[in-house]
């Protein structure tokens, strides 16, 4: 069985936003952006917003909620993503590795499917929606392997259907230009200004036990079962060459270096973690007010 | 015309009746318990406030508590976070007052609407970390009060472990106080197993619906979990609420203007120590009986004229019914039900006739009424018909003196 992990990281942007507002930010980047929802809801309250991450399914998905100020998928659109279309030609094998492992033939056939209809689609902000509302899905899919007595068995359309339907509510405008790209974490942090730098960076080691719900979206979004994140991290800064303490501190240095123009620094992290990173922060940085809702959610404000 | 002596020491009277205000909320014999009560009654009359103005059902708040409560001790839930929870619950709306989504003022898509209604939850949040009475966790539990297991929930579209378990058991209460029937709910949250909610807390559920058979006693407010309360700031909070409701009924200060000229006014008719204080709490709860979206707002109608009879009959008896049963408050209800009443007995809701109305709703609807007129003098003109002419005097003597 798929082990699913207790603890998910936790970004909160409510709070995020409150800091933001407390010390007059307009906009904000995030090198390490993840499932950008909390860059949404900056968004929505009027932050400009730049993210960027390693994954592509992130980054289609940063262009379908964070990019994107009006492209929504009509009825039709949708019901152009969940089912198959007569006179298109599907690699319904595509995801037959996952099959009696972790889903159904009928559910493997349907994300073969969606693949090939998501690639279809007209535009980037349609592309990013979809690929949100079918990874959450997939998500159902995948936790319903382990509770299925406890869920509702949902036909996959309607399922789809559904969530996509959820995810493009919150399509909105913010009159500002929001950007993401995939790229590594330097390269984000150089190619944009902006007031607030938004820091949330990998534990060490982490992509090692990456959660389930996250690599294998990207295998479905490259149309490559086998496929694994592992190449993605290899090289990058907290990848292979940060796996030891001293060389995880010297990344980590070395990002807070290239955010000298930054005005605002919000560094998160945890109550475990927040000694190596105090230090750190607190060299680069002559202010630093540390936020403690929780033990495993604190925020580090640095300004100079 | 009242004598200037009197005006003189009407204006003395004035400042021990501000300062009298003070005791509101006092008379608990150096009971500290007492204080927390009377501070907990605040906070559900807060409660019934925010579900008010989002529209819920009376008395939602409360019975969202108590069940959210009897969820948490069925999850064993350690007791702080059951008194946070019970707390989270009665307060789960607030966050409503003074949002776009529900205010008068604001004309916003239905897409819009529905956005800002998502930042209800950490507005209430914000609010909590303002009342530093309350248990710590309870401003997280109403922040993510709405968030859904599968990510789809709001504000912050927290998804999974990321979503602490008394908001989820918080969430789980909403279902069940909003549900026709325990069956319905019982429905409801299995089919939203895996989605809204997460599948060990739908087992939780429904081990909960067995043992109380989908219904929750009525809990008591946890008066220990409240820290370092006192009169001064129960009476901070009432004022807090009460700039909250002007803000959301888009006429900031509001209260505060009528609160001078009205007790500017009581002294000057020597109004006794009890009328007083039913005066003060009612000044501070007036408005939240215009705070439903569907209520016109009051300044949208001559304050003097029958036009607007009926809807400010029905802001007296909402504002009436918010805290007709709160222990506390409960003394101001009907000078709240009767500020809408004439002098004459043309009035509504109960046409109460002369000295049938309570002075202090006299004299709240008097200065109510000056406040929102144009040609301030005009109220003259309604002395002996809607208001009683001393009353109407006093008002204009009190108002002449503060300019």
């Amino acid at each position: 069985m798929i082990e699913l992990p207790e603890r998910t990281r936790r970004i909160s942007p409510s709070r995020l936003h409150e800091i933001l507002v407390r010390h007059n930010c307009a906009s904000l980047v995030d090198p390490f952006m993840g499932l950008p929802t909390h860059l949404n809801y900056l968004k929505r309250h009027g932050i400009a917003c730049h993210g960027g991450d390693l994954l592509e399914w992130f980054v289609r998905v940063g262009e379908g909620i964070v990019v994107n100020d009006l492209t929504i998928l009509r009825d039709s659109e949708v019901a152009e993503i969940v089912e198959m279309l007569p006179g298109r030609i599907y690699s319904l094998d595509m995801f037959k590795a996952w099959e009696g492992v972790f889903f159904s033939e009928e559910q493997c056939v349907y994300l073969g499917v969606w693949h090939d209809n998501v690639r279809n689609l007209r535009s980037d902000g349609q592309t990013g929606l979809a690929i949100l509302g079918l990874w959450r899905a997939f998500c159902y899919w995948l936790q319903k392997t382990q509770n299925a007595d406890d869920m509702q068995d949902v036909p996959p359309s309607e399922l789809a259907w559904s969530y996509i339907r959820q995810t493009e509510q919150w399509v909105i405008a913010n009159m500002r230009r929001n950007t993401v790209r995939q790229t590594d974490v330097l390269t984000t942090v150089a190619a944009q200004k902006a007031d607030a730098l938004f820091l949330c960076p990998p534990a060490r080691n982490s992509f090692r036990s990456a959660d389930a719900r996250i690599w294998m979206w990207e295998a479905w979004w490259q149309g490559n079962p086998y496929f694994t994140i592992e190449h993605a991290y290899r090289d990058s800064l907290f990848g292979a060459r940060a796996a030891d303490p001293p060389s995880y501190a010297r990344a980590f240095a070395s990002v807070l270096e290239h955010a000298e123009a930054y005005p605002v620094l919000v560094v998160q992290t945890t109550e475990q973690r927040l000694g190596d990173v105090e230090s750190l922060v607190r060299n680069a940085r002559r202010k630093v007010e540390i936020l403690a809702p929780h033990s495993y959610e604190m925020y580090l404000v640095a300004t100079n | 015309m009242l004598p200037s002596a009197a005006i003189c020491e009407g204006f003395g009277t004035v400042m021990n009746n501000r300062l009298g205000q003070m005791t509101l909320f006092q008379d608990t014999g150096g009971d500290p318990r007492g204080a927390a009560s009377q501070f907990a009654d605040v906070l559900t009359a807060y409660g019934a406030i925010g579900d008010a103005a989002c529209g819920n059902p009376p008395g939602l708040a409360r019975r969202k508590a108590s069940t959210a409560v009897s969820l948490a001790r069925v999850a064993e839930c350690e007791p702080h976070e059951c008194d946070a929870m019970y707390f989270a619950g009665l307060l789960h709306a607030v966050g409503a007052v003074g949002n776009p989504a529900y205010r008068k003022d604001e004309r916003l898509s239905e897409r819009l609407a529905r956005m800002e209604s998502w930042d209800t939850p950490s507005m209430g949040a914000q609010i909590c970390e303002h009342i530093p009475a309350l248990p710590a966790q309870t401003a997280d539990i109403v922040r993510w009060q709405a968030e859904c297991w599968d990510g789809t929930g709001y504000p912050d579209q927290l998804r999974w472990h990321g979503i602490p378990r008394p908001a989820m058991l918080l969430a789980l209460a909403d279902t069940v106080v909003r549900a026709a029937d325990p069956e319905e709910a019982l429905t409801a949250v299995a089919m939203q197993s895996g989605r809204a909610f997460s599948p060990d807390m739908t087992r939780t559920f429904t081990m909960w619906f067995h043992v109380s058979g989908g219904e929750a006693e009525t809990a008591e407010p946890p008066l220990e979990a409240l820290r370092d309360v006192s009169a001064a700031s129960t009476l901070a909070l009432m004022d807090a609420i009460a700039d909250r409701i002007d803000k959301h009924n888009g006429d900031e200060g509001r209260w505060r203007r009528v609160e001078r000229l009205a007790t500017a006014s009581a002294a000057l008719l020597n109004v006794d120590a009890t009328e007083n204080e039913r005066l003060a709490l009612a000044v501070r709860l007036y408005g939240a009986g215009e705070i439903a979206k569907s209520q016109q707002s009051e300044a949208s109608f001559d304050p003097l004229a029958r036009l607007g009879i009926d809807d400010r009959a029905a802001h007296a008896v909402l504002a009436a019914k918010l805290v007709e049963e709160n222990p506390t408050l409960g003394r101001a209800a009907a000078v709240l039900r009767a500020r809408s009443e004439w002098y004459d007995g043309t009035g509504k809701p109960d046409g109460l006739f002369h000295r049938a109305i309570p002075a202090a709703a006299g004299l709240l609807a008097a200065a109510i009424a000056y406040d929102a007129l144009g040609h301030k003098d005009r109220i003259d003109t309604a002395a002996g018909t809607q208001f009683d002419p001393q009353t109407v005097r006093a008002v204009l003597e009190a108002a002449r003196t503060r300019a």
